[in-house]
């Protein structure tokens, strides 16, 4: 299931730089399983050491929050994007 | 080149460094490193070449580990952050001290929840110590309103002190292989047994390295009035060891509050500590007054020293790790609020002045001349 994975620009230093990789994963789950086998640093700006996603770290796939899907057991699709963004918040 | 004064201060919002030259008569500012990113530990490790460390905790993405060769002039990400075994269950949530170890590349990390890492590449790579990270006692350790935090920790040759809030004092006395919780005249004002095995809330231990026996502890004071189950526990606060941590009895008379977080002891004389009382309630300064308390007699007495310091209409905290002092002949004390303001106390707090007011809340403060 080939997919892409949107990075935002403060975890693409541990990427190399990209903005975008692709990936093969039909879940939201594998795909996090992949970025900690290809990309470890990147992983771990992204899911603590439980493998829990970071409590200000949001998931989409397309425009859906995986929360309102079937949370890291949402079904990925080809051609589907899985963005990775910082959750809003301040203080 | 010429002795420095190098600052190294950890805020709300990332690291800043203050360097300045021996008569400290001014310092330059840099930062933020790790902008927007808050630290609570930071380290500036004079062994060869000076190294300054800082912890980066990212609401965010996670725990990073700052490093620069370069006297705070720019930082770059060690390798990797301490991080527990994935089949642990547990999960970083801060660091809350980087000490220095016996190799030249040795380093000490103590973190949220309370448990204690090593590195000994500089940072790079670390390994959680199981004698302490896994303690029988650690999983019933209960967080403090800071939160399950290893804070302290002290070398002596074989006998490492570690400090938890709230755990208590632990002590090894085999270099860090195994710990021994060592809590006795340590009271805890929060349990009906006023003085538990372990569970304490301590705020900060200091020693000083010419006399290895004797340390000195800030407590979770402010217990005076208690009324409840196991009776008053009047200064708990402040404390001290002749036994190298084993015994420790209350120095606290005298002083205006026993609670308070911070604690430095003079460079050059063990006898001569500081502290830096708060309203238990507030964690501000008494009646609005800020001050320094020194004793220079190992804490059977105490003076205040507050000329300089606002006298009114002050209510800022000082956080445990926000209070250092250099190590020149005559030193200067250095202190960060929560407000911001870092101040600086000559001839040992004699004399004080404000060297930056409007910096965001301080968490902590290392000094050091290199």
């Amino acid at each position: 299931m080939s997919i892409k994975v949107f990075v935002p620009a403060p975890l693409r230093p541990y990427c190399g730089g990209a903005s975008e990789l692709g990936i093969s994963a039909p879940s939201v789950r594998a795909a996090l399983d992949e970025i900690e086998r290809t990309h470890p640093s990147l992983y771990r700006n992204v899911c603590d050491e439980t493998g829990a996603v970071r409590r200000h770290v949001n998931l989409f796939v397309n425009t859906a929050h995986v929360r309102d899907r079937d949370g890291l057991d949402t079904a990925l699709m080809p051609g589907d994007v899985l963005t990775i963004l910082p959750a809003v918040s301040g203080g | 080149m010429p002795e420095r004064v190098i600052l190294s201060i950890g805020t709300r919002k990332g690291l800043f460094v203050a360097e300045g030259a021996k008569t400290r008569k001014s310092f330059a500012l840099r930062g933020p490193f790790g902008t927007g990113v808050a630290v609570y530990a930071t380290l500036i490790d004079n062994r060869g070449t000076p190294r300054l460390y800082a912890s980066s905790c990212n609401a965010f993405f996670g725990m990073k580990v700052l490093r620069s060769t370069d006297l705070g002039k720019t930082f770059k990400e060690t390798k990797s952050a301490p991080a527990f075994p994935k089949d642990d269950g547990r999960a970083l949530a801060n660091i809350w001290s980087i000490e220095p170890g016996t190799a030249k590349q040795d380093l000490w990390c103590g973190v949220e929840p309370a448990s204690l890492f090593r590195s000994a590449d500089g940072g790079d790579s670390w390994e959680m110590v199981q004698g302490i990270s896994n303690h029988e006692h650690a999983r019933k350790w209960q967080p403090g309103a800071g939160g399950l935090c290893m804070h302290t920790i002290l070398r002596d040759g074989n006998r490492v002190h570690l400090g938890i809030s709230t755990g208590g004092h632990y002590l090894s006395e085999d270099g860090g292989q195994t710990f021994k919780a060592s809590n006795k005249g340590v009271g805890a004002g929060f349990s009906p047994d006023p003085y538990p095995e372990f569970g304490q809330c301590v705020h900060k231990i200091a020693g000083h390295k010419d006399a290895p026996g004797r340390l000195y502890m800030q407590n979770h004071g402010g217990w005076g009035e208690w009324d409840g189950p196991g009776g008053r526990r009047p200064d708990i606060g402040v404390l001290r060891s002749d036994d190298h941590g084993k015994s420790w009895r209350s120095i606290a008379k005298g002083l205006p509050s026993d609670f308070g977080f911070a604690l430095s002891v003079h460079p050059h004389d063990a006898d001569t500590l500081y502290v830096l009382p708060l309203e238990p309630a507030t964690r501000t300064c008494p009646g609005g007054q800020p001050a320094v308390w020194r004793s220079e007699d190992g804490g059977e007495s105490w003076r205040k020293l507050s000329k300089g310091l606002p006298k009114k209409q002050t209510f800022f905290t000082v956080q445990r790790d926000a209070m250092d002092i250099d190590e020149l002949k005559t030193p200067a004390l250095y202190f960060g609020t929560t407000t911001g303001q870092l101040w600086m106390g000559r001839e040992g707090g004699e004399e004080w002045e404000c060297l930056f007011d409007s910096l965001p809340p301080i968490h902590c403060l290392k000094v050091a001349v290199v």
